[in-house]
């Protein structure tokens, strides 16, 4: 999946494999960070270096990022941001994740129906769509055990994505009013509603409509819903967007866009 | 002298009552009416019920001695449970205060009567609520308020044919060293943020937040009961004028969080959200429907009580303080320290000033 989903956006983006500074690869769960069949009982087999080897990235540096549960694709942007702006001579880095949740396992978690899936990201110096502006996270370690401190995640959820939005906010210099669109991570509609009360959002700026159709796409959601926003002409040039994500490993992010 | 029936002795301030009540110089005797837990040493057991119609459950022979000897009759006793349903709160507070003002109607000396109530008889009021005032349809935020409500109503059908007064208390966090003896709504729920699970609260920054010492508390009932008696009186025993706001009690329990248990810092666990009523019945509703036990528990002790929180009003005690004037009451922004103090290094296990830790 993951590879399907990076070829398709290089075809379509048209960016030469060559000219690709890093590629950074993530997935939420220790299953996404091996290639193949775990069958072969090798576990030192590392998916980027597969990704970066079909896709013939050759000047690629490949990172596969984990231990950000569903943060790992909005991790791996605002890392790519951060590695452009530090080199000097790379002009794109690929972002890549893709996850499946083992046969088995429960698909409600945490109020939450997950999907399986996969998603890919360009990001360019200069890019004159889809800016990042302004990117905030926070970790808070103390929820480290995901399972153990369930309740606790729950409860420290909404009051520290509220703080998180704000300072988010005032750090990208933008208020409330500016937001044109809020492109959620797929959790329940219910927590939107509590959550966007809590930063006096109206819901009418949620892009909601992918939480019933395609479920939480584990890190994959807030991109998936910027596409289908984009494919379904929902965005004008010089929309502010608000991209809120929260992940296991207790991380909290907040992103703010110019389309 | 006096001989004073108490109900309700075994309750947090009943007791707190009759250990004032034994050193008084003006009281020779004490019953106390005891439904299943014991009576403090010392004092005269009645064993009864405050539901019971006939001689509220009590032996004939006691009720009659009482009946015959009494002089003052606090009335303490009461389903405190905020999560109790209407007709179980009923039962006690409603039917219980009914039998109790036929019991006091039947005695020979017409001996003073003060009846225990709460300030959140004003149920969803917003606003100044003076003593005098009763009568709203607001409505309620739990059956509790309700009962007392109603309980207070029959009260004010007696005034004419016995000397029967009303205290109402706020909320007792603790004495005024900082230590609890049981665990109220509010306690638990500062347990619940300082272990991370108190998302958020209902109300505004600035709704107050009533909270009154123990000690403060059961010294006005005993001075209205037998040095101060004034029949037909509503008196409010609160914080009044001296009262945290939300935000205030909040920044502080946060404050006392971090000094005395420094090492809490680490957890970074954020102040809860304080929201409208709505947002938090929203939360509360999510919980119920597919949290599980340890974040409904949490919230179960919130949604009973919390709720009033967004009915910002501001209780006066003029009366009260009319009425007992030299009596001193600790400064809310020293005590409620104290109190977090004392729970944080308790481990929110009750404690009484002979065996705390804290000093």
């Amino acid at each position: 999946m993951a590879l399907s989903a990076a070829q398709r956006l290089m075809e379509q983006s048209k960016v030469p494999p060559s000219e690709i500074g890093a590629i950074f690869y993530a997935g939420a769960i220790p299953q996404s960070h091996v290639a193949g069949a775990c069958a072969s009982g090798n576990p030192f087999n590392y998916p980027v270096a597969l990704l970066q080897y079909e896709l013939e990235l050759e000047r690629a540096m490949a990172i596969g990022i984990s231990q950000v549960g569903c943060m790992g694709l909005n991790s791996a942007v605002g890392l790519a941001r951060d590695f452009l702006l530090s080199n000097g001579d790379a002009e794109h880095v690929l972002c890549v994740s893709a996850d499946v949740l083992p046969c088995g396992v429960k698909r409600e978690i945490l109020y939450n129906v997950i999907s399986d899936g996969a998603c890919a990201v360009l990001v360019s110096r200069g890019s004159e769509r889809n800016r990042l502006l302004y990117r905030r996270q926070v970790t808070k370690g103390y929820y480290w055990d995901s399972v153990g401190k369930k309740n606790e995640i729950i409860a420290a959820y909404f009051p520290t994505a509220q703080h998180l939005i704000r300072s988010t906010l005032e750090g990208a210099g933008v208020t409330k009013e500016d937001i044109r669109w809020i492109i959620p991570h797929n959790v329940s509609r219910r927590s939107w509603e509590i959550l966007l009360d809590l930063v006096e959002l109206p819901m009418e700026r949620l892009f909601a409509g992918n939480i019933p159709r395609i479920g939480h796409v584990i890190a994959a959601d807030n991109w998936i819903n910027l596409r289908d926003m984009m494919e379904w002409n929902l965005l004008r040039s010089g929309d502010k967007l608000l991209l809120v994500n929260f992940g296991f490993g207790a991380n909290w992010a907040c992103t703010v866009m110019e389309y | 002298m006096h001989t004073v029936f108490v109900t309700g002795a075994s309750g947090v301030l009943g007791e707190a009552i009759v250990e004032r009540l034994r050193i008084h110089p003006a009281v020779a005797q004490i019953f106390a009416l005891a439904h299943q837990s014991a009576v403090p040493a010392g004092i005269e057991p009645a064993q009864g019920d405050i539901t019971a119609e006939t001689d509220l459950g009590m032996e004939a022979r006691t009720a009659e001695k009482i009946r015959s000897e009494a002089t003052i009759i606090i009335h303490a006793a009461a389903d405190t449970r905020f999560s109790a349903a209407l007709p179980e709160a009923q039962h006690t507070n409603v039917d219980g205060t009914g039998n109790l003002l036929n019991f006091s109607a039947a005695c020979r000396q017409q001996p003073r009567v003060v009846v225990l109530s709460t300030v959140y008889v004003a149920g969803r009021r917003s606003g100044v609520v003076y003593e005098n005032e009763l009568e709203h349809d607001a409505g309620f935020v739990n059956a509790y308020e309700q009962s007392k409500y109603q309980a207070e109503r029959q009260v004010r059908k007696h005034k004419d044919e016995l000397p029967v007064t009303v205290v109402r208390l706020s909320t007792v966090i603790g004495d005024s060293e900082g230590h609890v003896t049981r665990l109220a709504a509010l306690h638990h729920a500062l347990r619940f943020y300082y272990s991370s699970l108190a998302p958020m609260v209902p109300g505004s920054d600035t709704s107050l937040v009533d909270l009154v010492a123990l000690d403060y508390a059961a010294n006005a009932v005993v001075h209205l009961a037998v040095d101060g008696f004034a029949a037909g009186k509503t008196y409010q025993v609160c914080g009044g004028m001296d009262c945290l706001t939300l935000r205030e009690m909040l920044d502080l329990a946060f404050e006392c969080f971090l000094c005395f248990r420094p090492a809490w810092r680490k957890r970074a666990i954020e102040k809860p959200a304080v929201v409208p009523l709505r947002t938090f019945e929203l939360f509360v509703r999510s919980v119920e429907e597919i949290g599980d036990e340890g974040l409904r528990a949490s919230v179960g002790v919130l949604k009973h009580f919390a709720p009033q929180l967004a009915y910002p009003k501001q209780f006066d005690d003029s009366a009260l303080r009319a009425a007992l004037p030299d009596l001193s009451k600790p400064v809310i922004r020293e005590l409620f320290p104290r109190v977090v103090r004392c729970l944080i290094e308790s481990g929110w296990e009750p404690t009484r000033w002979s065996e705390a830790q804290c000093p």
